[in-house]
């Protein structure tokens, strides 16, 4: 996803709350400080399907989010 | 001007602290830069030291460290080496150990941010192991000497101040292990019936090596009954049987560490170490139908399809997948226990050698002091 944002294309990562420091501290190790992170609550593991749904109802919204922001 | 007092004269390279171990154990705790416990203060003089028997340029990188990928300097590694509690004589197997564990196949960055409770385990081989009084006897995976404890130390805090493997930030473990304070070893290759752990993995009998492994760990096999190989591997095969560790989900190389009794008694019928991990492979199965039916269905039918995708429940799962993969060494005194070490799974085994830089195998601590 790093290599990705610094080409210029749309890239975000979908992180659960626990894992927000490491997602944001590995976004800086990489070079790309300001990588979008979608952030859903843990875990992500071990879900239903249903509860996946729901995961990707809260992640969607911000992907719509980071896309428009781009487009400005 | 040694590339050491040039290091000390950057900014944010010293800090100072009174002179007493209490006011140094508070300090560095309150830095993050012990392990919880206290810690030698690493001062320019006590570094200097440490470096005496490194060969390398002491502020070039010998590895970088994940998550953080932070520059390993044999200066950075000497710091964290002096608060380990280390000889100076230790200090190149703290450089081998982390130069094997940066290695690809290792895979030091899924391990050091997995929620798994892995940690490096470090397996030593040969006459330098030995000289610098690494243990591999009684109590060898336990407390009291000083190598074993100071090098596995060394390694880990190196891990956490230099790669960031902080918990909760960059070392993401559930519940972590014990372990991670140290775990380091050497093979009591005196009461090893098979070759050495080194000269399997195709190294000369004479050089000294390291095998470093993403361990949990060790779960004991207790047996002070069986007097025939087949007895004894009927009871490391029952203790390796079981369903939550990694291992079976990916091609895994997990650690049989016989105790030297143990293992004499394995050989005792000319069993070779290769036939005995066929045997171990063949019989350290449990039914598919003891996994949940999420676990079946999520880990078994959808990720390893060609081998699980219409598995019957009672279809014998292998807790490694390749009969070789097992790793087989022989630690520890006498007494009649051995010890199963599960891994991390998604990694492998790497060997390292002990180098002059002219590729030479080391044979003597002492041919690598400086000056």
């Amino acid at each position: 996803m790093a290599q990705l944002r610094k080409r210029g294309l749309i890239a975000a990562v979908v992180c659960s709350d626990k894992f927000m420091r490491l997602g944001s501290a590995q976004a800086k190790v990489f070079g790309v400080p300001d990588l979008p992170l979608l952030e859903i609550q843990h875990p992500l593991g071990g879900l239903s399907m249903e509860d996946v749904r729901k995961r990707a109802a809260v992640a969607l919204p911000q992907l719509h989010k980071v896309i428009a922001e781009k487009r400005r | 001007m040694s590339s050491l007092e040039q290091m000390l004269q950057q900014p944010g390279a010293m800090v100072e602290c009174d002179d007493d171990p209490e006011a140094v154990y508070e300090l560095l705790c309150e830095k993050g830069w012990s392990d919880g416990l206290p810690v030698i203060p690493p001062t320019p003089e006590r570094v200097e030291r440490m470096l005496a028997y490194c060969d390398r340029d002491l502020d070039q990188p010998v590895v970088k460290i994940p998550p953080r990928y932070g520059a390993a300097t044999p200066i950075r590694i000497a710091a964290n080496a002096v608060m380990a509690g280390c000889k100076p004589e230790y200090f190149p197997l703290v450089l081998l150990a982390l130069e094997a564990l940066a290695e690809e196949p290792y895979n030091l960055y899924g391990t050091q941010a997995t929620t798994h409770p892995c940690t490096p385990l470090l397996i030593f081989n040969g006459p330098v192991a030995a000289e610098v009084g690494l243990n591999s006897g009684h109590n060898v995976m336990g407390n009291y000497f000083r190598a074993n404890a100071a090098i596995g130390r060394a390694v880990r805090l190196a891990l956490v101040n230099i790669g960031a493997a902080i918990p909760g930030v960059g070392d993401m473990a559930t519940t972590g292990t014990p372990a991670k304070f140290t775990f380091c070893i050497a093979e009591n290759e005196a009461g090893n019936p098979w070759e050495p752990l080194h000269v399997e993995r195709g190294l000369p009998r004479e050089s000294t090596a390291v095998t470093v492994v993403a361990a949990e760990g060790p779960h004991n096999v207790n047996d002070h009954e069986s007097l025939t190989p087949e007895g004894i591997l009927t009871m490391v095969a029952g203790t390796m049987a079981i369903t939550g560790s990694n291992n079976p989900y990916y091609p895994s190389q997990p650690v049989l560490a016989f105790g030297p009794e143990h293992a004499a008694t394995a050989a005792s019928g000319g069993m070779s170490k290769a036939e005995v991990k066929r045997w171990l492979y063949e019989h350290a199965t449990l039914p598919l139908s003891k996994w949940s039916a999420e676990g079946i269905e999520r880990r078994f039918r959808r990720k390893i399809p060609e081998r699980f995708a219409n598995a019957t429940p009672d279809t014998p799962v292998h807790m490694w997948w390749n009969p070789e993969d097992l790793l087989i060494v022989v630690t520890g005194g006498a007494g009649k226990h051995s010890q199963y070490i599960p891994t991390f799974g998604n990694t492998r085994a790497v060997t390292r050698a002990l180098k002059h830089a002219n590729g030479e195998y080391v044979k003597s601590v002492r041919d690598l002091k400086r000056g």
